[in-house]
């Protein structure tokens, strides 16, 4: 035995339980999603263990595309993702050039601009779709209703009453409705992740080279422009490395969807096999190999970004 | 410099000023959650008492009545802990082996390693159920602690990995020359000399383990069940219990958050895998 081989085996252990966990439950789902498997069937009780003998080839993806939740599912798990990917970018962006001087209490700013990121998803959802957005007893309700009695106070008074008799009555949203859940998710999920994207650029900042910024300065260069040519392109790969790393979060999202309204409106491409797998484990696998195809469209960009950097 | 100080006699004012709001509406709904958490569940919904209220403990009191909070803080700590540890003892070799006796292949094992964390949890989840239930594994603290070590692994091997890399290697040579043996070699000079970057590892690892939110709801009941499966538990409680619920959220995420405050930085590293620096 050579005098590395022993090193070099110890990395077996972990190399051998990642094999494990990738390999034996994505084989499983590849397998079930070619065969007919569902757990309760009066009709066809032989669906409702796994054997070759029920193949079905790719009529489980068929049966997958063909449903109306799964084009919803897509679409909707692309909305929440680029709408958060967006805001927090352009948040992100903001809030870490504000952010950069120094300036009185700094330290203290940033502690209160990371905090959000280490909350658990749970109590983020619970939160926000309770506590804040509610449309009777959270603060939006409260505040809608207060903005009411002041415009209802203010339109028997004398000069401006006609003005603001001319205004309407305000209506609190209800998030938990079809139409805003997708909207109460990407609203949390945003305050969540905005500090992480403030993180990463705030990191990226501080190796912006100084020297060359001043120059600028001197050849009278503007903040704006120095932003827009400096600060900016600096910033072009830790911006894609933020966009991929959420993007491959945010396509797996669920407690959040399962808490603002249990997939009413909102639901997604977890939530849909999550669904599926109550009875229809052939379709939920099949969803499963979907989802897997366009995390790994995401991944394969990441990971070359990271290979490059990986053995400098 | 000049130009720049001149420039902006009302920006030094406006911009500290409007760098504080920005991180305080960022912390108002966690600062709301903890107001809320003194509030008496009638007071909680009532607009008059939105700030000013008679403060009461009752909720923090009243926890392992209500929502037998520490029965899951317990199961959290339990597995959180012990995948942390276990996750460190299958990385460091690991890692180890990686940083000091690379081979051709050694780029591209961390490279497959990554792209296991990339797979969505949802395209497993029946098999992982099933596999759980037929194992006898279902909703026990074993099954719980091996899941969250296998969804860590692949970022502390990570970061590890880039701690490691940073300590020359004629210090871990000279060991060998004293005659120590690899394991040795492991325990007595690479721990030491990399505490600092094993200690924030280990915390971010903890925290992610303590945040997890899919897992431990999807494959347990009650034995295992941790704080996230008792927050969605009561995800919708009809302004009932605004106070109670969140005297029990801030308990959840309060220990989190401050052990969050300190390792901002491992966390940039962490989650770029070292490619932001």
């Amino acid at each position: 035995m050579s005098k590395r081989t022993l090193p070099r085996l110890l990395q077996t252990p972990a190399v051998f339980l990642l094999l494990v966990w990738m390999l034996v439950p994505l084989g499983m789902t590849l397998y079930f999603s070619f065969i007919r498997y569902v757990l309760n069937s009066l009709r066809r009780p032989e669906w409702t263990s796994p054997s070759l003998s029920n193949w079905r080839g790719f009529g489980n993806y068929e049966f997958v595309l063909k449903s109306k939740d799964f084009l919803l599912a897509i679409q909707n798990s692309l909305v929440i993702v680029c709408s958060i990917l967006f805001l927090t970018v352009i948040l992100g962006v903001l809030i870490a050039v504000l952010i950069n001087r120094a300036f009185p209490g700094r330290g203290i700013v940033r502690v209160l601009l990371i905090s959000p990121f280490f909350v658990m998803p749970a109590v983020n959802a619970v939160l926000w779709i309770n506590m804040i957005l509610d449309p009777v007893l959270g603060l939006q309700g409260i505040a809608v209703g207060s903005i009411n009695d002041m415009v209802e106070g203010l339109r028997n008074a004398p000069l401006v009453g006609w003005f603001f008799s001319l205004w309407p009555e305000l209506t609190p949203i209800s998030f938990r409705a079809t139409q805003t859940s997708a909207l109460a998710v990407i609203i949390m999920v945003t305050w969540q992740w905005t500090p992480f994207a403030v993180l990463i650029f705030m990191t990226s900042l501080q190796s912006e080279d100084q020297q060359q910024k001043e120059a600028a300065v001197l050849d009278g260069a503007g903040p704006w422009s120095q932003f827009r040519f400096l600060t900016l392109p600096h910033l072009g790969r830790p911006i894609a490395i933020v966009v991929m790393i959420q993007a491959i979060f945010h396509l797996s999202l669920y407690a959040e969807i399962e808490i603002v309204s249990r997939g009413n409106g909102n639901k997604n491409l977890p939530y849909l096999i999550g669904e599926f797998a109550n009875n229809n484990i052939g379709a939920a696998s099949a969803t499963g190999i979907f989802a897997v195809i366009l995390a790994n469209i995401v991944a394969i960009f990441l990971l070359r970004m990271i290979g490059k950097t990986l053995m400098e | 410099m000049a130009i720049v100080a001149q420039s902006s006699k009302l920006s030094n004012v406006l911009w500290p000023v409007l760098a504080w709001i920005v991180g305080l509406l960022f912390f108002f709904p966690i600062f709301w959650m903890v107001l809320t958490s003194f509030k008496t569940d009638a007071d909680a919904v009532k607009p008059e008492y939105l700030l000013w209220f008679t403060p009461t403990l009752d909720n923090y009191l009243n926890m392992t009545e209500n929502y037998d909070y520490w029965r899951f803080a317990r199961n959290s700590v339990i597995t959180s802990v012990f995948a942390t540890i276990f996750t460190l003892v299958v990385g460091i070799p690991a890692a180890y082996a990686m940083a000091f006796n690379p081979t051709k292949r050694t780029k591209d094992v961390l490279m497959w390693m990554l792209s296991t964390k990339m797979l969505p949890a949802a395209a497993v989840l029946y098999p992982m159920t099933f596999l759980t239930k037929s194992l006898g594994l279902f909703d026990t603290h074993f099954m719980i602690i091996l899941v969250l070590s296998l969804i860590n692994l692949p970022i502390v091997i990570w970061m590890l990995f880039t701690y490691f890399k940073e300590i020359p290697k004629d210090i871990i040579e000279a060991g060998k020359m004293d005659g120590v043996d690899t394991l040795g070699e492991i325990k007595e000079i690479l721990i030491p000399l990399a505490w600092g970057g094993i200690a924030s590892t280990a915390l971010l690892c903890f925290i992610f383990c303590w945040n997890e939110a899919y897992w431990t709801v999807r494959l347990t009941t009650t034995d295992a069940a941790t704080l996230s499966k008792l927050i969605e538990g009561n995800r919708a409680p009809e302004g009932l219990f605004f106070g109670r619920l969140s005297a029990v959220s801030t308990a959840a995420v309060g220990p989190i958050v401050v052990l969050g405050w300190f390792c901002q930085k491992q966390l940039v590293q962490g989650l770029t895998f070292g490619a932001v620096k």
